[in-house]
């Protein structure tokens, strides 16, 4: 008796990581009322951020990528979540949510709103399991710490970050002992690479990007999804017909315009990244038959509006320099907002 | 429900040569793109300069862009020359882009000279005008239109150094223009300033300015004033040439200047002035609340096709803001229009 052939799924040349709140979806939290008005919330009435869905479906379009979410949001919202992304058009491989309850009985509080502790040996233990070759890229926002603990994931995987550095930042990060192991099990596990090519933080609190300076040209913070999206053509992730369905998506449900997307475009130019060639790529991909692109403006004027930014600049500026980063004076960074201002350096 | 949205409107700053330095600008730009969605903000100047204002600045980037311009002109030179030596200077540009429509307004906080040249060589005068006046406002002791505005506008102050009776009857018209929309005023009172409030006093530009104005149904024209009845607030549009309107603004500014440092000198002479003082200090508060300009924002300059709004010098961020808001606030409202208008009766 012959076995049925199997086919195995092609392993994934690329992983996305995605945070859920103030990433991809509109969250509030910052008062008790927020918390308890999210937490009842109906799947049908969370708001995802413009462009966000579309982007993560242009994104697993080519079929060799993985989507792992991990979100901060209690285990318990699972189902309302699940069916938010099923809403969107969201499939995803990996969904990781927080046992805030086992926190809370364990009398675990710094856990509850530490994100080390969490997210950190959350995403190593998902890395693991990944071909040595997979790129990643990652996504979060300025809410809470996903440039640091995002960051910190990239250098340990690609061996920049020594046990010393990585204990100080565990104790400082008040991560509990069990956590921390969980963490240095899962880092020696992964073979070195350098696999995190973009780290993309969301600036859901407008934070000013001088704030994500120190963590260099790798995390890029951005005021939407189209920032995203036009970097990630530059990086090869994604086509500029790809690109262009993102725009009019946004055009189309969240109010942007012609304004707002070639602001959006010469301000990436402005710090430095790389975009020339994907705006020529945006300009022969609009110049092709495309219905879809009548839902923007007409086509003179996209053109017009995006190389009167690029020529307002004059010479490009040069991309950031790549530095390393230290994380022991970014610690602050990483520790619950109340916890902050008493702990940053002198 | 939707509810109606403003349009969207292009605010050009010019960023550089103002007393508190471009990052001042820059601040009160990214201000205003946190707070009016429907404002965007061009900022031009020098784009390193810019930049690393906005990288420390909380902002939102969909709503700024950015327009190199290598050069400024700086408070204290000669407007005609340096626009003759720096074509590209940041308020030439600004000028030149809100001419080519890529703003519908400038806003500037140096050389007032230099912006007036600027605008003059890029704007168009509108149709009856013969020459631009350059307004200002003034806190004063009653309150006008329906947001209870302590401002009364003042106009000329010193475009148009000898005004015809002609100026002086377009300056009432635009005058109450203005008013009428920033101060959501309906019927602005209108009064020319002379050296008595009977309408054959003054100089005979002025007895004919008074004569014309009289007849003009659409002015709420309400005779002569003099100078005492500025900071009373008599008048909500006051009208004059750029010669007396100077001298006066310069005055004014000086009685003020003055006021607080006399206030300052009596708080460190004695202890029991300070606690005088000290006892006021609430009554204080508000006065400085009420007549703070950093509030007003800009004042404009009219009679051209496009929107000029001086900001004063030493605009922090707060004024910067506020005069995005003011000059958004007269594209919306099409002062333009309301101008060519009055001008036909």
């Amino acid at each position: 008796m012959s076995l049925p052939d199997r086919i195995d799924p092609r392993p994934p040349r690329r992983i996305y990581r995605w945070d859920l709140d103030k990433t991809y979806l509109q969250t509030e939290f910052d008062s008790l009322r927020d918390l308890v008005r999210t937490a009842f919330q109906k799947a049908h009435q969370k708001v995802a951020v413009p462009g966000a869905s579309a982007l993560i479906r242009e994104l697993s379009e080519n079929g060799d990528s993985r989507l792992c979410i991990v979100s901060g949001s209690p285990k318990q919202m699972r189902a309302v979540l699940e069916e938010k992304l099923k809403l969107d058009g969201v499939r995803w491989d990996e969904f990781v949510l927080k046992d805030n309850v086992g926190n809370l009985l364990r009398g675990r509080f710094r856990a509850l709103r530490g994100q080390v502790g969490y997210k950190l040996p959350a995403i190593l233990e998902s890395r693991v399991h990944a071909p040595v070759e997979a790129e990643e890229v990652l996504f979060g926002d300025d809410a809470e710490a996903d440039a640091f603990i995002y960051s910190l994931f990239a250098d340990l995987v690609a061996g920049r970050v020594d046990e010393r550095v990585l204990s100080q930042v565990l104790e400082a990060g008040g991560v509990y002992p069990d956590d921390a192991e969980r963490v240095r099990e899962a880092w020696k596990k992964i073979p070195v690479g350098d696999p995190v090519r973009r780290i993309f933080i969301h600036l859901d609190r407008l934070t000013p990007p001088a704030h994500f300076t120190p963590y260099g040209p790798r995390v890029v913070p951005i005021f939407n999804y189209f920032q995203a999206a036009l970097v990630l053509l530059a990086d090869g992730h994604l086509t500029a017909p790809q690109v262009l369905k993102i725009a009019v998506e946004m055009v189309q449900t969240a109010g942007h315009n012609i304004i707002t997307l070639s602001n959006s475009f010469q301000d990436l130019l402005r710090r430095g990244l790389p975009l020339q060639q994907a705006a020529v790529a945006l300009s022969q991909a609009l110049e092709g038959p495309n219905k879809l692109l009548a839902a923007m403006r007409p086509m003179p004027d996209i053109l017009a509006a995006f190389s009167k930014r690029l020529a307002a600049l004059g010479t490009p500026p040069p991309p950031p320099p790549v530095q390393a980063v230290d994380y022991v004076s970014l610690i602050h960074h990483a520790l619950p907002r109340n916890h902050k201002g008493r702990s940053k350096p002198q | 429900m939707v509810g109606t949205q403003p349009q969207p409107v292009t605010i050009a700053f010019d960023v550089m040569g103002t007393d508190h330095g471009p990052a001042e600008v820059v601040r009160g730009a990214a201000m205003l793109s946190l707070e009016s969605p429907h404002i965007h903000t061009l900022l031009v100047g020098d784009r390193t300069l810019i930049d690393d204002a906005l990288a420390e600045t909380k902002h939102n980037g969909e709503r700024i862009s950015v327009q190199h311009a290598a050069d400024f002109i700086g408070m204290d030179e000669k407007p005609g020359e340096a626009l003759a030596r720096k074509p590209n200077a940041s308020v030439a540009v600004a000028a030149r882009l809100v001419a080519e429509g890529e703003a519908q307004a400038l806003v500037s906080a140096g050389n007032t000279g230099a912006g007036v040249l600027a605008c003059a060589r890029h704007f168009q005068l509108i149709p009856g005008v013969r020459r631009a006046a350059l307004a200002t406002v003034y806190p004063t002791r009653s309150v006008r239109g329906a947001k209870g505005d302590p401002f009364s506008l003042i106009l000329d102050v010193g475009a148009t150094v000898e005004a015809t009776a002609d100026d002086l009857v377009t300056f009432a018209v635009m005058g109450s223009a203005y008013a009428r929309i920033i101060s959501q005023n309906e019927r602005p009172k209108v009064a020319l300033l002379s050296n008595g409030i009977e309408p054959q006093k003054g100089p005979p530009r002025v007895v004919e300015a008074h004569a014309r104005l009289s007849e003009m149904k659409d002015i709420h024209f309400i005779g002569n004033v003099e100078g005492i009845d500025i900071p009373k607030g008599t008048a909500d549009v006051i009208v004059t040439d750029g010669f007396v309107g100077n001298v006066c603004l310069k005055m004014l500014e000086g009685v003020h200047d003055t006021v607080v440092e006399l206030a300052q000198y009596a708080y460190k002479e004695s202890l029991r002035w300070r606690a005088g003082l000290a006892m006021l200090s609430s009554g204080i508060q508000r006065i400085k609340d009420i007549t703070d300009w950093n509030q007003y924002g800009g004042a404009p300059i009219l009679g051209f096709d496009k929107i000029f709004i001086k900001a004063h010098g030493r605009s922090k961020s707060r004024a910067i803001a506020n005069a995005g808001k003011v000059a958004a606030k007269v594209v919306s409202n099409n002062l333009g229009a309301a101008i060519r208008e009055g001008l036909k009766t």
